[in-house]
């Protein structure tokens, strides 16, 4: 029971850094409508900041800085950050389906330079030995830890997007994403909107990003394929966009049954044909999604309507 | 659709502990004994990782058939990474925590090893035996003690693969030969031994040009090649990727003279390729020197898959099982510790000699049994783990006779060792 | 060296411009960027796989070709399978979406979904290893000027641009590419002109599914086959149509050419490490500089 006890807490720490990730989506996505199809270049650059700056020394790329991992954490949200400003700057005007090709581009940009800039990435070998907050506990104590510092994570990004969206400036962006011409006609910056919920939800992807280096202990290119941004995204749609809990929720159920239907595949499917097990997989995954678009298209739960209680009897009247 | 959907979660959750709990029923005799496996069967690596599965598959058969270990038969769990290392971390937890196997084999991406190792087995105390994983980075992980000795691998670092490209180059007295790598750990690793070794040789490399994997066309990267103007070409890439270079290369009037890597050692590449354009080509790979152990595995592998194993990581993954399932017999308990010591003293060299296939596997368990020394010759020949559970092994020179795949020369273990001497590695 | 690389590029431009075509009549038409494109280029190239597997080979070669007069039979069942595909694709996915009034972005990540589907089942099916329609390796030809092509490339150039012919006359000499053009301007004022959008959409799909399929089988033939293929492809594919501008056909074209060329010339300037990385940046400068692409409205 200890071993089932161990490997929950280890998934429920990995889906927490799934789940921070995609509330930093969530907040592009689902509260200001920006399609951003290059999640996990963001990962990545929180990923390999922190690696960077807290890997020991080693001839072949940097190393050896020895931050603090708090202190590494926020410099990879930071980072993140301002690389989310720089491409924001360059993309806001873009159309919404331009901005999905363009972040899709950009992802794959990152991961080329991670792969190439051997003296700050270690390349292809990727950066080992990172500093794991708690190494020194036994096994289930460092889980526990690590899980605490997930969850603990996952609640600060949660309560303070839910406080960022029910804000004043949170109603606007929603205003921006229904309608970017009425909302500048009421004086709002969209642009401006647009650019700070960008950034500001790229910070938490390089954040799960940093957890993830921290709690492996390893970086490399090959954790960041495309296929992460389209797990990420999945969680969100089948979650449902624009609501917090249920990118929080999508994240725990799409990564279950991600990783589960290989435990099942392994229970069930002969050794023989698991080959063919891991396309069906696939297949299903893809099927899941396209079905939850067409009958559930607000995901497990769908945005709940925000709106003054002062205005609630005006708006019935209008109805 | 949501209440179905947690149904389905749940259910699914239900199994695995189900799985659990009928492991737990079993474990007063702990019969069978579990061996956690992580190889990809889908994704990029799929087309590798199947076939490795299969031998991991048969090198478990084996065991069984010759008894099995302490009486009791081995079950393989097998879990897809899908080339992912989030699911090899995931996969590595599961085995470990859940199903409770006391060693890990398989394991075919570098990148994948090493983030299992860095967050799962180490501090687990769970050896992982890798059949495939060539990534140095390991190695410093253990010269670092930051494997805890609990990794080791069947299959030699890119530095035997480098000495094997150098000798079948300059013996065919190509001076300039020109090479195309795959960009990533094991690619560039690879070059930079390689450089070294053909200077010692007598040769000297015209020009590398890196690829990226999965590009829809390499023509570019084979007339950058082509420009270099070399005498020979030594041909890094995966399976997919290698036909694809090296049909441009022969097809835009490149030299024949080619050096393969031991990823392109297979049936499916002459085909792919012709094999009237290969007759003036050598390839590489590890191990496979001749010999009773090497023929009792060949012809293991023919019985059950009525084919010769050609091919990456098959006679490695079958070493890799079969190893951890002689040190697990030879262990005191199956515990991670135990089994992680057991696994070099199964390499005894005053010990008996012992072989691959049931009948081979059968004497050494008694051996074992009886508290006799063994030493366990594999699939690659004799094979011995160095302080950082590494191996350096023999290596050999392949050609293509008749559209065949045959052996040219074999680089033993006793040249190999001197060769890297004089190298200097 | 460079003229090898001029050639070359306009070589690999052709197929990425036929696939660009089917791209920028869906970011026009059907109003949406269709990750799931490229995968009917896959689906396509393994339809004709399987006819020339079901008749065992494709016959003799012909001529300077790797391949026999079977290929056209094999590119006729992939053109009519792929048009199949990507009308049901259409049927089952995005009408129901479209009804509900979905917006476009909904319908890029269904087409995502439906990409991860259709890429593995062809996986299922024909398994992972790389297949060609010929396994004759046909020697390059030396052409003035120190250039190298193979006779198939030509062709393939030949047949691309007697696509082109072809595809301009639908689109201006019959009612359904009247339709078409029509829905792709304005699709309220096609509807007030009795053109049923519906019937405009089902052909836009056929049609781009049909050039998925040339695309995806000529690449086949000059390159290989494998189920990641088109996922592969689909950087240069955006690229292109993008830079082209959406809904222009020449544009399409010259996109593909320009992606190809800028291809394969940047390992003048840069590592080939970092060829993959030029499609992209072209398309970050298209955006910047010309959003509307170089043919856009």
């Amino acid at each position: 029971m200890m071993g089932t006890l161990s490997y929950l807490v280890f998934f429920v720490t990995v889906a927490s850094l799934f789940a921070i990730a995609t509330l930093g989506l969530n907040l592009q996505w689902g509260f200001s409508g920006q399609f951003n199809a290059g999640v996990v270049g963001f990962m990545a650059i929180g990923a390999y900041t922190y690696a960077a700056l807290t890997a020991p020394a080693q001839h072949e790329h940097v190393g050896g800085l020895d931050w603090p991992v708090i202190a590494a954490l926020v410099a990879a949200m930071a980072v993140t950050a301002l690389v989310a400003l720089a491409i924001g700057l360059v993309t806001i005007r873009l159309r919404t389906d331009y901005l999905a090709l363009a972040t899709f581009g950009i992802a794959a940009a990152i991961n080329h330079l991670a792969l190439n800039l051997e003296g700050i990435t270690g390349g292809g070998r990727g950066i080992a030995g990172i500093a794991k907050p708690f190494a020194d506990l036994p096994p289930l104590w460092f889980g526990l830890a690590f899980l605490a510092l997930a969850a603990g994570a996952l609640l600060a990004v949660y309560l303070l997007l839910e406080r960022l969206v029910r804000s004043p400036w949170g109603r606007a962006l929603r205003a921006v994403r229904e309608d970017e011409v009425a909302a500048a006609a009421l004086g709002k910056d969209v642009d401006r909107m647009r650019l700070t919920a960008f950034v500001i939800g790229a910070a938490p992807m390089g954040l799960s990003g940093a957890l993830y280096a921290a709690f492996i202990g390893y970086v490399s290119p090959y954790d960041f394929l495309a296929i992460l941004t389209f797990q990420i995204w999945a969680m969100l749609i089948v979650g449902g966009s624009g609501n917090n809990a249920g990118a929080v929720l999508g994240s725990f159920v799409v990564w279950a049954l991600w990783s589960l239907s290989g435990i099942v595949v392994v229970l069930i499917v002969p050794t023989k044909l698991q080959v063919q097990g891991g396309a069906i997989q696939a297949i299903l995954i893809g099927l899941l999604l396209v079905a939850m678009l067409i009958f559930r298209p607000r995901g497990l739960m769908g945005e709940r309507l925000h709106s003054s209680p002062l205005l609630r009897d005006d708006a019935a009247v209008r109805h | 659709m949501k209440t179905r959907f947690m149904l389905a979660a749940a259910s699914a959750l239900g199994l695995m502990l189900a799985g659990n709990a009928a492991m737990a029923q079993g474990a007063a005799p702990s019969c069978p004994i579990k061996l956690g496996a992580i190889i990809p069967l889908t994704g990029p690596q799929g087309p590798i990782g199947k076939p490795i599965a299969d031998t991991a598959q048969l090198a478990v058969e084996h065991v069984n058939a010759a008894g099995g270990v302490k009486g009791c038969p081995i079950e393989m769990v097998l879990r897809d990474d899908t080339g992912q290392p989030t699911l090899g971390v995931d996969a590595a937890r599961y085995l470990v925590d859940v199903q409770k196997v006391p060693a890990i084999v398989g394991v075919v991406g570098s990148g994948i090893a090493t983030a299992i190792v860095s967050a799962v087995t180490t501090s687990a105390k769970v050896p992982m035996v890798s059949c495939c994983a060539v990534t140095p980075t390991l190695t410093r992980l253990s010269e670092e003690g930051k494997t805890g000795g609990y990794f080791f691998r069947t299959i030699p670092t890119s530095r035997v693969f480098a000495v094997a490209h150098a000798v079948a180059a300059t013996d065919r007295g190509y001076k300039n030969p020109v090479v195309i790598y795959v960009n990533n750990d094991f690619g560039s690793a690879l070059l930079r031994d390689l450089e070294k070794a053909i200077g010692t040789l007598g040769g000297k490399i015209a020009g590398a040009i890196p690829y990226n994997e999965n590009q829809p066309s390499y023509r570019t990267e084979v007339n950058q090649a082509l420009a270099l103007k070399g005498d020979a070409l030594i041909l890094i890439a995966f399976s997919q990727d290698g036909a694809t270079l090296a049909r441009e290369w022969i097809s835009l009037g490149g030299t024949q003279n080619l050096v393969l890597h031991n990823t392109l050692r297979s049936q499916d590449f002459i085909s792919a390729v012709g094999a009237r354009f290969l007759t003036k080509a050598a390839g590489i790979d590890n191990a496979q020197v001749a010999g009773a152990s090497v023929d009792a595995f060949n012809a293991g592998f023919k019985a059950k898959f009525n084919r010769d194993p050609v091919g990456p990581g098959l006679h490695t993954v079958y070493d890799s099982a079969v190893v951890t399932a002689l040190a697990m017999q030879q262990a005191a308990t199956l515990d991670g510790t135990a089994i992680r010591d057991a696994l070099r003293q199964v390499q005894d060299p005053a010990g008996e000699v012992v072989v691959p296939g049931v009948e081979g596997i059968k004497k050494s368990l008694e051996a074992i049994k009886a508290g006799r020394k063994v030493r366990y010759v594999g699939a690659t020949g004799p094979f011995t783990f160095d302080k950082n559970g590494d191996v350096t092994g023999p290596a050999l020179v392949w050609k293509v006779e008749d559209g065949k795949l045959v052996t040219d020369k074999v680089i033993d273990l006793e040249q190999m060792t001197a060769l890297f001497k004089r190298i200097g590695y | 060296m460079i003229a090898q690389l001029v050639i070359d590029g306009l070589l690999t431009g052709a197929v990425i411009a036929l696939g660009a075509i089917g791209i920028t009549l869906g970011l026009a038409i059907l109003r949406f960027a269709n990750f799931g494109y490229a995968e009917l280029m896959t689906v396509g190239g393994y339809a004709a796989l399987t006819a020339v597997l079901a008749y065992g080979g494709t016959g003799a070669p012909l001529g300077p070709f790797s391949f026999g007069g079977f290929l056209a039979v094999a590119l006729a069942v992939g053109l009519v399978v792929t048009a199949l595909v990507a009308v049901a694709s259409d049927v089952v996915v995005f009408r129901p979406l479209r009804r509900r009034g979905a917006g476009p972005l909904v319908l890029i990540f269904a087409s995502f979904g439906l990409a991860l589907v259709l890429r593995h089942v062809v996986l299922l099916i024909f398994g992972t290893q790389p297949e060609y329609y010929s396994r004759e390796i046909q020697m390059a030809v030396l052409l003035p000027g120190d250039v190298r092509v193979m006779p198939d490339q030509l062709l393939v150039l030949a047949i691309t641009v007697l696509a082109l012919v072809a595809l301009w006359w639908l689109l201006n000499h019959t009612r359904m590419g009247l339709a078409m053009r029509a829905v792709a301007e304005n699709t309220p004022l096609a509807r007030a002109c009795a053109i049923d959008p519906e019937m405009a959409i089902r052909w836009t799909w056929i049609v781009s599914g049909a050039l998925g399929a040339l695309a995806g089988t000529l690449f086949g033939l000059t390159v290989q086959l494998r189920p990641e293929m088109g996922a592969n492809l689909l950087l240069p594919l955006f690229t292109a149509a993008v830079l082209g501008g959406v809904g222009s056909i020449p544009g399409a074209v010259i996109g593909g050419l320009l992606v190809g060329l800028a291809e394969n010339l940047s390992v003048l300037v840069l590592p080939t490490s970092y060829k993959a990385t030029v499609p992209f940046l072209i398309m970050l400068a298209c955006f910047l500089l010309r959003p509307k692409g170089l043919f856009g409205k």
